[in-house]
């Protein structure tokens, strides 16, 4: 009989660890779309030097993430203020990096010279990146603390004094 | 309340045996006292989930070892997933990027209510695979809690039961007999033997049993069951089981399948129309499909898969005309055709290039419309690409935009140099389309360039395009074979479990009096037959129907 009772706890123990993973997973594939509080999906990708970078290299500093593209008006719009915060808070550790949505590099240099822009631009390629992000609208911006957890995403343009405000948290907390 | 449960034949019982596991005879007393047809479930055995002091652990079990509670979940999960079924679930939507949204345009205030609930992703929630994972539960537990007792049961059977035992079957006889008791036993038994019996006689008692693996039918049912469910749940679980995935393709053009190192390039979709000659009379001259196709060719790739510095290295490993019902499969991976779209676009251009001064032209040369080279040698000229817009517009302050990265109404800016042209060129901006040379005005735009040079397509010969956008599902779904082994195992349980049935006929002759009963699992009829029939045999004429016990009862 205590050999019974054994195989009895052992299938209610098995049971209980399939079907808590089953049910625990349910909650956590609620969709392939990032939510603040979740780490932002790895990715590699080349700059307009032609060099390739991590999402790994920018870990210790908070970090701006944009998903930027030459044919999305807001996004045009929205790159000046991005440049500015980036000059006013770079000394403090604010890192800013636009990811381009995957357009030609001749195409991301035209555009990146005329505004002036001096943070790190990415190329995506194949749309590969955004898919892995979930991206919905153009543009996305994830603003990452210092220990790689997504803050907070804002969806459409960005003034400066938004991004002010959301940066000011993020170096607070960091 | 603590009931004495060694029988009087000397055997001890679990607490919650019915009828003793050695004689048969009924524990309870009010049983015993009363002569109704006994209740044969499980043999009268105990079950694992009856024990007397349960701590929680047993109540768990207990819980999910009742089949009214199977029962109760079983239906609680039929109202679920038939609730989900009121309107499509948001999973089956390619591209809906605000459900809540969607379902209150569509279907008014239920619907806001349907989404709000969570209904829309029914087949998803954890509440509803809390569900199935209970079903599974109880349907292990459950057949575990039966199957062993009865298991036990009928591997331990003893031939001589009690007489209380024999009489209160469902199929019963008793009458006098002539000759010697154990003579009579043995020819009796020689009868059910031919009628594929397994008959064990001691001494003037007889057991006869056949067909019982159909008892283990349900039982195997579930084990099925259980197969199915399991692969349902590991799609879910271990990566890279399930997938289902859709791709736009334009004709040539190649994408990347999301999340695999499979590419898939669409060679051309066309549509097949059925000509006059095949339609009835009341179809002529309509525009009837007879077939979507699109050329495709599947790659892997090999090397630089993720190296965002490089293109991917890829390697041809699968071609297939792709038609309805009939994808392109490779490796578990399959692709089906799943809808298209009429979005004519150039694929590449070959223009040529005209000096007007000299009347003289030069190439064709080749211009992809996805990622153009930058430079271009056409004759004496070099054509430097400065700027490039798949779809071109004017913004708000007149500057030249793309309005989107598809190749829509492209936009080239070349700097000529050459010949008799200043040292840093000429600029000069090339529209491929004509309708597009015309609406933005090129020749206006380029000014005196347009006075010096021309670039424009001779014929149609050098323009390459697509017509058509096709969409292809992509899906994986490795849990299917053990659906399959699942919903294999099921049926042959109930094969088992329907076609056969378990048939036990028992006797003792006690001072020449014959007492038979008989019972099986289903159809009675048929084992009343078959008794009547053997006792005809052995010289007692009886009609089938005066065996069956509860017809004496009313």
């Amino acid at each position: 009989m205590r050999r019974h009772k054994s195989v009895q706890y052992l299938i209610l123990a098995l049971m209980l660890l399939v079907g808590g993973y089953a049910v625990g997973r349910s909650f956590a594939s609620s969709g392939d779309v990032l939510r603040p509080g979740d780490k932002p999906p790895s990715f590699r990708l080349a700059d307009l030097q032609g060099e390739a970078h991590t999402l790994e290299e920018y870990a210790g500093n908070p970090l701006i993430l944009n998903f930027w593209g030459t044919f999305c008006p807001p996004c045009r719009e929205e790159m000046p203020a991005l440049q500015q915060q980036y000059e006013a808070w770079k000394d403090e550790g604010l890192q800013v990096v636009g990811i381009n949505l995957s357009e030609d590099r001749h195409r991301v240099e035209n555009f990146i010279r005329r505004i002036g822009v001096s943070f790190p631009i990415l190329l995506d390629t194949n749309r590969r990146t955004e898919r892995a992000f979930g991206l919905r609208e153009y543009p996305t911006t994830y603003f990452i603390d210092a220990n790689g957890v997504i803050r907070q995403i804002v969806s459409g343009p960005l003034t400066i004094e938004e991004i002010e405000g959301r940066v000011k948290s993020l170096l607070e907390s960091a | 309340m603590i009931r004495n449960t060694k029988c009087e034949c000397g055997h001890q019982n679990p607490v919650g045996t019915v009828l003793c596991e050695a004689c048969g005879k009924p524990l309870d007393e009010e049983l015993a006292a009363s002569d109704s047809v006994l209740e044969m479930r499980y043999d009268g055995m105990a079950r694992r989930s009856q024990k007397p002091h349960p701590n929680p652990v047993d109540r768990v079990w207990n819980f999910f070892s009742s089949v009214r509670v199977a029962v109760w979940l079983i239906v609680i999960t039929l109202a679920a997933a038939a609730l989900g079924t009121v309107f499509p679930q948001e999973s089956a939507f390619v591209n809906l990027t605000d459900p809540a949204a969607y379902y209150r345009e569509n279907y008014g205030t239920i619907g806001a209510v349907y989404h709000a609930l969570g209904l829309s992703r029914t087949f998803e929630s954890w509440w509803f695979i809390t569900l199935m994972v209970m079903i599974g539960a109880s349907l292990v537990i459950c057949s575990l809690d039966r199957v062993l007792p009865l298991y036990r049961a009928l591997t331990r059977q003893q031939v001589r039961k009690h007489l209380q035992f024999i009489t209160r079957q469902q199929v019963v006889y008793v009458g006098p007999i002539q000759g010697d008791a154990e003579a009579w036993t043995a020819r009796f038994a020689e009868i059910l033997s031919r009628k594929r019996y397994k008959v064990r006689t001691d001494g003037n008692a007889l057991l006869a049993e056949k067909n019982r693996f159909s008892r283990w039918g349900p039982y195997v049912i579930h084990i099925g069951l259980i197969v199915f469910l399991l692969a349902v749940l590991m799609r879910g679980v271990i990566p890279g089981w399930y997938m289902d995935e859709y791709v736009g393709l334009d004709d040539g053009e190649i994408e990347q399948i999301p999340r695999t190192g499979y590419f898939v390039k669409s060679l051309g979709f066309r549509i097949d129309f059925y000509s006059d000659d095949e339609l009835p009379e009341h179809l002529k001259g309509q525009l009837r499909v007879k077939q979507f196709t699109t050329k495709a060719v599947l790659y892997e790739c090999v090397a630089y898969c993720d190296d965002a510095t490089r293109e991917p290295e890829l390697k041809e490993v699968a071609a297939h005309d792709i038609r309805v019902n009939s994808p392109l499969s490779y490796r578990g991976l399959r692709l089906y055709q799943y809808d298209f779209a009429e979005a004519p676009r150039l694929i590449s251009v070959r223009p040529t290039l005209v000096d007007k001064r000299t009347g003289q032209s030069y190439g064709p040369f080749e211009l992809p419309m996805r990622h153009p080279p930058l430079t271009y040698s056409v004759g004496p000229f070099t054509l430097e690409l400065r700027d490039s817009f798949p779809e071109f517009g004017l913004d708000e302050n007149g500057e030249p935009v793309t309005l989107s990265r598809e190749p829509n109404a492209p936009a080239f800016v070349f700097v000529i140099k050459g010949p008799g042209l200043p040292e840093e060129g000429v600029p000069y901006l090339y529209f491929p389309r004509e309708a597009d040379r015309q609406r933005f005005g090129q020749d206006r735009i380029n000014g005196a360039a347009a006075e010096m040079f021309d670039i424009r397509v001779m014929s149609m010969e050098d323009v390459e395009f697509s017509t058509y956008t096709s969409y292809l599902n992509v899906r994986v779904d490795r849990g299917m074979p053990y659906v399959w082994t699942g919903a294999a195992i099921t049926m042959i349980g109930l094969v088992m479990g329907i076609y056969w049935n378990h048939r036990r006929i028992w006797l003792r002759i006690d001072d020449g009096v014959l007492s038979l009963g008989a019972h099986t699992n289903k159809n009675r009829f048929g084992l009343r037959a078959e008794v009547a029939a053997a006792l005809a045999k052995a010289g007692i004429e009886v009609d089938a129907k005066m065996l069956d016990n509860r017809r004496k009862e009313s």
